[in-house]
């Protein structure tokens, strides 16, 4: 099992996490069989820390798209449920890689203004540790002197605002509330099951 | 496959590990609890990688902390606090520049200064306080009528608590910049060009001399007066004010900054100086917040992201090009 160095994981904060809304799209509009669109993005990451380099992508939206892809191909063949409709859906797949990305120009700055306002959504203990911890620059142990709590404490708002901010970027990056109406999708027709969760990510809006 | 664990129960624990290691490097034992943890799935080192990912993703908006501080203030001090610096700011002006030129009894002389690298707080008298810069110097000296600030080098801040009855006035070289109860950055850069940075409310900047009007400056307004041309004011965003004021905190902040630039700022506070001699890579440019006297953790992450060479030793630190990429695919 391969580790995961620090600069696989800046590698991946830089290059790799702002296309994951794009790809989650794309794969809740196109999935086939009972395949779980978090597990394939898991295994998806997985393999990027794996890779011996990745100095040779030059693309790393196309090269995510492409691991993904064939992390699906894996879990058909292993079920051996490789319909025509799915090789069909697949080779769809393979044509979108090549579309241009208009998201890619949104650029860094807004990306990260989400993040900030999510931040400011935070519960208030954790928005504090947070606002210490990554606004301020300061470590846990600064943090947990400046207000006066255990630094386990401190670590303990850090993984929930992680994952909290984990859970908005699954969801689209609308706060991280809705965390499991994703998979009711499944259960739909297939035909239908494209309207449906293009819907899914808005209706958390309001 | 039902009993398969979940995606969600795996990213909860991925959450703990990337709060773990957000808190310093682990030990050999939870190192070995973190490598069995990831060997038993392989959507685990996914979802910490992501978790990872996401954690250092946040280290990078700390710069646009700014955002975040304007957007607080703005709702706990709502309209009417602005209001009230307007109508102070404006009574104030009818007092006119002439006071600057009349001194009464002078109060004593105090001398503050910074040597490079080093930033400080002075409270004054009057409950003002002034921050002065990296290799910065200013004279203070209140009179019954006027609170005068002369910056001999560098730049500082100034909060100035509200008196109209008696202006504060900083003046550097022939510059004049009066203020009443306000937030305001004046220095001059090594090129001699003198910058006039104001944060909140209103200040007044004229020429000793007096043959011009003064010029007024609102919040979140910078002036650039260099020798030989009109000084030229310009509207600038509150989180780029903010950014600039970066210093206040030890640290220097960058957006879309190239790296020329970045080591001339970095050279304001440090001895140890930042080397570029290639053009193509002095051209490149760099966001992020990064503490002010350590240009080698400014140039290490620099050449992390942008992927360059760096070679350090105690004076200077060089950033060049990388070697071609070596084809694995």
């Amino acid at each position: 099992m391969a580790r995961l160095s620090d600069i696989r994981a800046q590698w991946i904060a830089n290059h790799v996490l702002a296309h994951e809304p794009a790809l989650r799209a794309f794969l809740s509009a196109r999935r086939v069989v009972h395949l779980e669109v978090d597990d394939i993005i898991q295994e998806t990451y997985a393999i990027l820390v794996g890779l011996e380099s990745v100095d040779h992508i030059q693309n790393a939206k196309r090269y995510m798209f492409q691991t993904a892809k064939s992390v699906m191909l894996q879990h058909l063949r292993r079920a051996r449920i490789v319909s025509i409709e799915s090789v069909a859906e697949l080779d769809r797949f393979g044509l979108a890689i090549d579309e241009p990305s208009p998201e890619h120009q949104a650029g860094d700055r807004q990306e990260l203004r989400r993040v900030i306002a999510l931040i400011t959504r935070l519960p208030e203990k954790c928005r504090q540790v947070f606002i210490l911890r990554k606004m301020d620059g300061l470590s846990q142990h600064e943090v947990s002197e400046r207000l006066g709590v255990s630094e386990s404490t401190v670590e303990k708002h850090v993984a929930r605002g992680l994952r909290t901010l984990m859970e908005s970027l699954r969801t689209g990056g609308n706060g991280g509330s809705g965390a499991s109406s994703h998979s009711e999708a499944s259960s739909q027709p297939q035909g239908e099951r494209r309207k449906i969760h293009v819907r899914s990510g808005d209706q958390r809006r309001h | 496959m039902s009993d398969r664990e979940t995606s969600g129960a795996i990213d909860d624990t991925a959450a703990l590990w990337a709060a773990r290691v957000d808190r310093g490097p682990l030990s050999n034992d939870e190192q070995s609890a973190l490598d069995a943890w990831l060997d038993a799935d392989p959507r685990r080192l996914g979802a910490y990688a992501r978790a990872r990912a996401i954690d250092l993703r946040l280290d990078q908006a700390r710069v646009f902390g700014a955002d975040l501080a304007e957007f607080q203030e703005q709702e706990k001090a709502g309209p009417s606090r602005r209001g009230l610096i307007g109508v102070g700011a404006t009574a104030a002006a009818g007092v006119g520049v002439a006071a600057v030129l009349l001194r009464d009894k002078l109060g004593p002389l105090t001398d503050y200064r910074t040597r490079k690298g080093e930033i400080r707080v002075v409270p004054l008298a009057d409950g003002s306080d002034l921050t002065l810069n990296t290799a910065s110097e200013v004279t203070v000296r209140y009179s019954q009528a006027q609170r005068d600030i002369r910056l001999i080098n560098g730049e500082a801040l100034f909060n100035v608590a509200k008196n109209p009855e008696r202006p504060f006035v900083v003046q550097i070289d022939d510059m004049l910049v009066r203020a009443i109860g306000t937030s305001f950055t004046v220095g001059r850069r090594d090129d001699g060009s003198l910058r006039v940075l104001v944060r909140e409310g209103v200040v007044e900047v004229s020429r000793t001399g007096g043959e011009h009007a003064p010029v007024r400056l609102v919040a979140n307004t910078r002036l650039i007066a260099a020798a030989g041309v009109p000084p030229r004011a310009a509207a600038i965003p509150p989180a780029e004010v903010t950014r600039d004021l970066a210093w206040r905190e030890g640290m220097i902040a960058f957006e879309d900054t190239s790296l020329a630039e970045a080591a001339a700022e970095f050279a304001r506070f440090s001895d140890t100086r930042i080397v570029i001699e290639d053009p193509e890579v002095s051209s490149r440019t760099v966001s992020g917040l990064f503490s002010a006297n350590n240009p080698i953790g400014f140039a290490n992450a620099v050449a992390l992201s942008l992927d360059l060479t760096i070679t350090a030793d105690a004076r200077e630190v060089r950033l060049g090009q990388a070697a071609p990429p070596h084809q694995t695919s």
